[in-house]
């Protein structure tokens, strides 16, 4: 390696250890504060380091404020949203991509709509639709309008797009049912792009706060970030129980992107990788 | 094993754009049939109707005397072998070679004894724990064959399999790939768009442009007596040249038909000696001279356009000097110049074999 190469490469890696660092600090902060007593973390500036680490800021959000029950709800509401979405982005934009029907333009071009059209839009008539069928409250509310996400749908479809037809076709002249050439040879292939979109689910659905305030007015219903907003407007004061509860609530992404990233990570440099 | 029956079968695409007009042919039970065509021409549409990736628009395919024209592919017993392989990304070679089998529920042992066996037959026994990208281009095409041959089909569909590959590596799988077609005597449909590969590896040889057949024969026969203009131009390598009477030194002594003939000459087809009396002459001025090695080819400029001759590479004058070419006149071909189609020159002997199909 030239000296050109080494310094170009060293830079690189500075820069990504800033970016990374300026990342991870906010989030190693909130964790720090959330292990402190009430006086360390109530001072002006909190330290970066809590200097008497105690759980019981985590034992009172816990126990005091049922954190446990809105954390349950969000866990239950984001995996099935993820699954369900991944069910039906993996089958829409496979059909989308490579199945001729009568209309797909037209389909295709109704997905993209719905990229376009802001969430906040359709908070009303969903909320309409959902009281009507009198799912108000219910794990449906959240699950179901997020199940067909355009966004996953599309990405999808671009990825199979890139996946030469021809092995579609061998696959067929090898003899097997179209169901088992989309279970044996398409489902495998867009497997890093589907878990693409399952991480990126399960994030928008975790973090997802206006819908769910709405529709889950029963208090025993709500999620982690709507039940967490309740509690900041009681206990604004207690920055210790906050950050417990802020950092409860970003664990999970975190161990939701660090197992799927070998399959995420894959999906995002596919598009260098010819072959 | 068995024949395909191709009978007036059109393709016209929903645009309305027809792709293959009255297309009809026979590849005989265990011929290896070579198809080739500019690109364009509908090759490799054809070769999709027949394994049924898509469907007619009128005519009739048979394999093995079966109509299946409604046939799904996955119930035709044909293999295909594609251009790009096709090769399944996710599976090793072996998942490779197995999945037409898995899929027809064959018993595992027997699966493992077949793919085996193939991969010793195609040189892959090391390669079967490999996935396809950790495979050279030659290792991915004879897997890309053995998943074929696998099934043992009653047809192999081979869509440009070679094209991909590099110079050498393709003479090499030329060879190997008209071996394996005696050694297994099952029926196979070469597509190309490279005429020498259709003239050295089919049996037959069925020459395609615009959507039509131009002509079916032996390669010897389609080389010596191209059914029209189109082919004696497409086939053979450098081009067959185009003159007219005037061309020649004693143009009335030229053969001729009815009014309006084009001449073709073929460049090996001159020399530069007079053969006999009856040789025609023609002269120009030398123009470009390219070695090939064991022989040159002459660029010559006349009034009337340019030839390319093939000649031994001694004694030939040099560039920008006159020289005169005889050609017999058995060498020469018509051409009609109105509808292109081949005009017999009658009276004359021919160099080449009969008119009758030469059989096998």
């Amino acid at each position: 390696m030239s000296l050109q190469n080494r310094t170009l490469r060293a830079g690189t890696y500075l820069g990504l250890a800033v970016l990374a660092g300026a990342t991870l600090f906010p989030l190693l902060w909130v964790t720090s504060i959330a292990l402190m007593r009430a006086p360390e973390a109530a001072a002006g500036t909190p330290s970066l380091w809590p200097h008497h680490p105690t759980l019981v800021n985590v034992i009172n959000i816990i126990s005091r404020q049922h954190l446990g029950r809105y954390f349950f709800n969000s866990l239950v509401v984001a995996i099935a949203t993820m699954a369900l979405s991944m069910l039906v982005a993996g089958s829409a934009g496979y059909g989308l991509a490579r199945v001729e029907f009568r209309g797909r333009r037209m389909v295709s071009w109704l997905v993209m709509l719905g990229v376009l059209i802001p969430n906040q839009a359709l908070v009303l008539p969903l909320f309409e639709m959902f009281r009507t069928v009198h799912l108000v409250n219910h794990y449906a509310a959240l699950v179901l309008p997020a199940a067909a996400n355009p966004v996953g749908i599309v990405l999808v479809q671009a990825y199979m797009r890139a996946i030469p037809a021809d092995i579609l076709d061998a696959a067929r002249i090898d003899g097997a049912s179209e169901w088992r050439i989309y279970r044996s040879i398409v489902v495998p292939l867009m497997a890093p792009m589907l878990a693409a979109v399952g991480v990126l689910i399960f994030v928008v659905s975790w973090n997802d706060f206006m819908w769910p305030m709405i529709a889950m007015q029963q208090e025993s219903m709500q999620t982690l970030p709507v039940a967490l907003a309740a509690i900041d407007r009681e206990h604004y004061q207690d920055i210790g129980l906050m950050a417990a509860g802020a950092t409860m609530t970003m664990l999970p992404m975190v161990f939701v992107f660090l197992a799927s990233q070998r399959y995420y990570l894959r999906s995002v440099i596919a598009g260098s990788l010819t072959d | 094993m068995a024949a395909l029956e191709i009978e007036h079968v059109e393709k016209t695409l929903r645009s309305g754009q027809s792709v293959l007009r009255d297309v009809s042919f026979t590849a005989r039970d265990g011929e290896l049939l070579a198809v080739v065509g500019p690109s364009g021409c509908g090759k490799s549409t054809l070769l999709r109707l027949v394994a049924g990736l898509d469907s007619i628009t009128a005519g009739v395919i048979r394999i093995g005397g079966r109509t299946v024209n409604e046939v799904p592919p996955q119930q035709r017993d044909v293999a295909m072998v594609f251009q790009n392989h096709a090769l399944y990304p996710h599976m090793t070679v072996y998942e490779n070679l197995a999945f037409g089998l898995r899929v027809r529920g064959t018993p595992r042992t027997q699966i493992d004894r077949r793919v085996r066996q193939t991969a010793a037959q195609l040189g892959l026994e090391a390669m079967l724990k490999r996935y396809p990208r950790e495979l050279s281009g030659g290792q991915r095409q004879r897997t890309a064959l053995g998943r074929a041959m696998l099934r043992n089909p009653a047809l192999f569909l081979l869509d440009e399999p070679l094209s991909s590959l590099d110079v050498p590596l393709r003479a090499e799988l030329r060879r190997e790939l008209a071996a394996l077609h005696r050694s297994l005597g099952t029926t196979m449909v070469y597509v190309t768009h490279d005429q020498s590969e259709a003239l050295s590896l089919g049996q037959r040889m069925v020459v395609l442009a615009g959507g039509r057949v131009q002509q079916i024969d032996t390669p010897i026969n389609v080389y010596h007596r191209p059914a029209n203009r189109f082919v004696a131009g497409f086939v053979g390598w450098p081009p067959m040249n185009f003159l007219t009477a005037e061309s020649f030194d004693d143009g009335a002594r030229v053969p001729a038909g009815a009014s309006g003939l084009e001449y073709g000459v073929r460049p090996e087809s001159f020399s530069t000696q007079a053969g006999g009396p009856d040789d025609l002459q023609l002269a120009g001025r030398i123009e470009r001279i390219e070695s090939q090695g064991s022989e040159c080819h002459i660029e010559l400029t006349q009034r009337f356009g340019r030839v390319l001759a093939r000649l031994r590479c001694e004694k030939l004058p040099r560039v920008g000097e006159q020289i005169r070419l005889w050609v017999r006149r058995s060498d020469l071909h018509a051409f009609d110049r109105t509808n292109g189609q081949r005009v017999e020159l009658m009276g004359l002997e021919r160099s080449g074999p009969r008119p009758e199909e030469r059989t096998q």
